[in-house]
């Protein structure tokens, strides 16, 4: 292990380590970048350029500004101690992430990465055909996901009835929903 | 692979310093500049007493913000309350090392820019994302709410003409085939510019751009009167500077940016110089842009959302998939000239005959 991959090792642990301890959800959401920016390094440092910065453009620019929105419109940002809806849900995450992280490892162990494709360093003009031809209908069935995921999150939030046809109490307690 | 020479890193970084420095001088004479070009069109003096026709103003500025009084809210968090400002220097710093001066070597034998990426506009879009964290977490830090309003405001407007900055940039990439500034730089040279092939891409970038950089029809953290001001409101003496950097920074970054996308950068058809028609490009938009400032208004910031997604986003988007078609069917690209010869001739149509804005509600 060389030197600049153990230091970019011991920043993704600690980062990481951060980002499920520190009581402020702002703070966090903070080191999470750090270690989507840390990650970034590490793809673009094995060739993988195209990958590095859409990790940063998407990950550590558009999802976690997300993440800071919801954090603020739900009030979970109080400076002094963080808001812990789920009281004692610790353990039980810690349980579930290992899991995951189990049933990953076992996929991973199993591929055999070998590539016959010359990737030119990962640059578009190399990855594009092969994104958008062998891999197209992965491409298409994980938009199709997402866009499903976003029509019930619209459709969750929707008032029963139009704003403007709702008694006036009734229409205070939809804009407070 | 590669076209383009190495320089030695020492060379990269001294580069980099000269970047620096000159931004940052560039900032400091742009607020004089500014302001007296804003009084000009005023038909007022600006500043003039400062040194010869107040060309020291500047460095009485500075002195000025550095030795105010530096206030900090109680409920303030120091730590980001004091990042914030740095972070959006920073990343506003970045972007400008991508942009190429001229051809290989016109540097003292060296290159006239101090990266070249082959994934040069991820890059900037990578940079400019980040720099949305600096004005995010300014007005979370500053403790108080119109702050917090503010950001929120600043950062989803942001992130709004982020998308149809970037969709815009789509069609020239998809004609020229590369990411990479200097290939960019270069088709345009071989085969004409690239806003002659993608006018309303040209129109949307600039005006992403002008939005990215808060410049005055979007410029709302500015609006201390209508909204208590910005992100900023709670920031005083050098912090408030640093943010005024970052802002001039960007613009002077967008400036730089559009024409070497759209208005081939540093060549020109005759008398080609290098360096000389890129400062000449960029001193255009400069002066451009502060020229809209002294004669425009500023937008609500429910138009300024409506704009972005309804109008600049789909123009974005149809631009794209047009020339996707042509590239895609290998049609001549001539027909994209023409396209946008059309769509210059119907904007100047629609602004010739706009029709009155009715006014709801009666009233004078």
């Amino acid at each position: 292990m060389s030197p600049w991959e153990a230091l970019a090792l011991l920043l993704l642990l600690a980062t990481g380590l951060l980002v499920v301890t520190l009581r402020n959800a702002i703070h966090a959401a903070l080191a999470l970048i750090a270690n989507f920016l840390v990650l970034a390094g590490v793809y673009v440092a094995l060739d993988a350029r195209f990958l590095g910065f859409i990790q940063i453009i998407v990950y550590a620019g558009a999802i976690v500004v997300l993440f800071l929105f919801v954090i603020m419109l739900l009030f979970a940002a109080q400076g002094e101690v963080g808001f812990d809806p789920l009281v004692r849900s610790k353990p039980l995450a810690a349980l579930l992430s290992l899991g995951v992280a189990g049933v990953l490892l076992s996929g991973l162990l199993g591929l055999k990465l070998a590539f016959s494709q010359d990737l030119q360093g990962g640059l578009p003009q190399a990855l594009g055909p092969l994104l958008y031809g062998d891999w197209l209908l992965v491409l298409l069935a994980v938009g199709f996901l997402l866009m499903a995921a976003t029509v019930v999150a619209v459709a969750l939030v929707q008032p029963s009835r139009p704003l403007d046809a709702l008694r006036p109490e009734e229409r205070k307690e939809e804009v407070l929903r | 692979m590669n076209p383009y020479p190495l320089d030695p890193y020492w060379m990269v970084a001294l580069k980099a310093l000269l970047v620096v420095v000159g931004l940052l001088t560039a900032f400091a004479f742009m607020t004089l500049i500014e302001r007296r070009l804003l009084a000009r069109f005023q038909i007022r003096m600006g500043p003039n007493r400062v040194g010869p026709s107040g060309l020291f103003q500047p460095i009485a500025d500075a002195i000025k913000s550095i030795f105010k009084e530096d206030l900090v809210v109680e409920r303030a968090d120091k730590v980001l309350f004091v990042l914030a400002p740095l972070l959006g220097v920073v990343f506003a710093l970045l972007a400008f090392g991508a942009i190429p001066f001229g051809p290989p070597g016109s540097f003292f034998g060296f290159q006239p820019w101090v990266v070249n990426l082959d994934l040069g506009i991820l890059y900037l879009f990578a940079v400019s994302e980040m720099a949305i964290y600096g004005i995010f977490l300014a007005g979370w830090a500053s403790g108080s709410k119109y702050s917090l309003l503010g950001s929120l405001r600043s950062s989803a407007s942001l992130i709004s003409y982020e998308l149809g900055l970037g969709i815009a940039l789509l069609a020239p990439v998809l004609l020229v085939g590369s990411l990479n500034l200097n290939d960019i730089v270069n088709w345009q040279k071989e085969n004409g510019w690239l806003f002659l092939y993608a006018f309303p891409a040209f129109l949307v970038y600039a005006i992403a751009a002008l939005a990215e950089a808060a410049r005055t029809p979007f410029d709302l953290p500015e609006a201390e009167q209508e909204l208590v001001g910005g992100y900023h409101t709670e920031y005083s003496s050098i912090k408030w500077a640093l943010f005024q950097m970052t802002e001039y920074i960007h613009f002077i970054t967008a400036s730089a940016l559009i024409p070497t996308l759209f208005l081939g950068g540093w060549t020109m058809p005759f008398f080609n110089v290098p360096y000389l028609w890129m400062f000449l490009k960029i001193a255009f938009f400069l002066f451009l842009f502060i020229w809209i400032r002294a004669t425009w208004f500023r937008l609500r910031y429910d138009q300024l959302l409506r704009f972005g997604w309804g109008f600049l986003f789909p123009v974005a988007l149809v631009w794209f998939l047009i020339t996707a078609l042509v590239v895609a069917l290998g049609l001549p690209r001539v027909y994209l000239v023409y396209l946008s010869g059309l769509s210059f001739l119907a904007l100047l149509g629609a602004t010739f005959y706009s029709p009155k804005p009715v006014r709801k509600g009666g009233g004078a």
